[in-house]
């Protein structure tokens, strides 16, 4: 019994500090980025990719998904290519409008 | 019967095969809780995303409203109550009870400033009339610096992502006062700390949504 248990990771405290660390850091780089007033798609792709990376960071380490079944994490990829999917779709309809929203 | 019963420590239920396959199996069902509110919360950023598609400038004037300073300190404050449960997982794995019921204190006490700055920021706005949908009525000196006709329109998502954000973490400092409850009977140990873990999983997915929502409702320019 105990043997099993035994195989559950656990982080060292110093890891753990780290990812939280990196994670504030992060957040102070992504208001930095903001404020330096990138041109139109460049902001929004690099606030993004600061996110993901933090997400990357939380999914990981403090979720364990790094040490974890790897079926976990496909659930957690198969919502996000979910939420792609249904972005898309939408997009093709919203984008291709004349009138956004008739009337409004 | 007998020895099966004596192979099997009390919180492991008869239908599991052992003490791991039970943890295993609580953790792939909290994962499937998971993936639905990622796809809940992104029919809320599919809206986001259409109607910043459609008026970009909306957005960044409407943001301007939102203070930077107290978006960012709220992230910050989340990321230390994740790290604080990670923090209080590793003492139920490690059998401290003690250190286990401190980080959930932590963990509560820096949700709690969470939602009282998410308060203050809410009151601040309603003050000035920037209320959703048809409480729509801001001061004249707000309408001069949104003179976009459909601002509230930023402002209806800005309430509900924050505000269904806020319930989830309402929700999250009660799971984590019953876990101190718990943690206080010795109801966990490194054998046993199923609820824990999969409060955290919570907790994390909730600090990966506002993650999302910093940037995007925060930080435009």
């Amino acid at each position: 019994m105990s043997e099993h248990n035994h195989e559950h990771h656990i982080s060292t405290a110093k890891q753990l500090w780290l990812v939280g660390g990196a994670l504030i850091f992060l957040t102070i780089l992504t208001v930095v980025v903001s404020n330096l007033g990138l041109p139109s798609p460049l902001d929004i792709i690099a606030a993004l990719t600061i996110a993901f990376v933090k997400a990357y960071l939380v999914a990981s380490f403090f979720m364990g998904l790094y040490w974890d079944s790897k079926f976990n994490a496909m659930l957690l990829v198969g919502a996000l290519v979910f939420f792609f999917l249904m972005v898309s779709v939408t997009l093709l309809d919203t984008l291709y409008r004349v009138d956004a929203v008739p009337s409004f | 019967m007998a020895n099966h019963s004596a192979t099997h420590p009390a919180h492991v239920q008869h239908h599991f095969v052992d003490s791991d396959q039970q943890f295993e199996s609580a953790k792939l069902g909290m994962w499937v809780f998971l993936v639905n509110e990622i796809l809940f919360f992104g029919g809320l950023f599919c809206a986001y995303i259409v109607f910043r598609a459609w008026y970009p400038e909306l957005f960044t004037q409407a943001a301007l409203e939102l203070n930077k300073l107290w978006g960012g300190v709220n992230t910050i404050v989340l990321i230390g109550s994740s790290l604080t449960v990670a923090m209080a997982i590793r003492s139920a794995q490690k059998n401290q009870t003690k250190g286990l019921r401190i980080n959930l204190l932590i963990t509560i006490a820096l949700a709690c400033v969470f939602m009282v700055i998410k308060y203050f920021e809410y009151e601040h706005k309603l003050h000035l009339g920037i209320a959703p949908g048809s409480f729509w009525n801001p001061t004249p000196e707000i309408l001069h610096e949104l003179s976009d006709p459909r601002a509230n329109i930023f402002f209806g998502i800005y309430y509900m992502m924050t505000g269904v954000h806020g319930l989830h973490v309402l929700v999250g400092i009660g799971l984590m006062i019953w876990l101190y409850i718990r943690a206080g009977k010795g109801h966990f140990n490194s054998e046993y700390y199923t609820p824990v873990e999969i409060t955290g999983l919570y907790w994390h997915l909730v600090d990966l949504i506002w993650i999302f929502l910093f940037p995007l409702l925060y930080l435009i320019e």
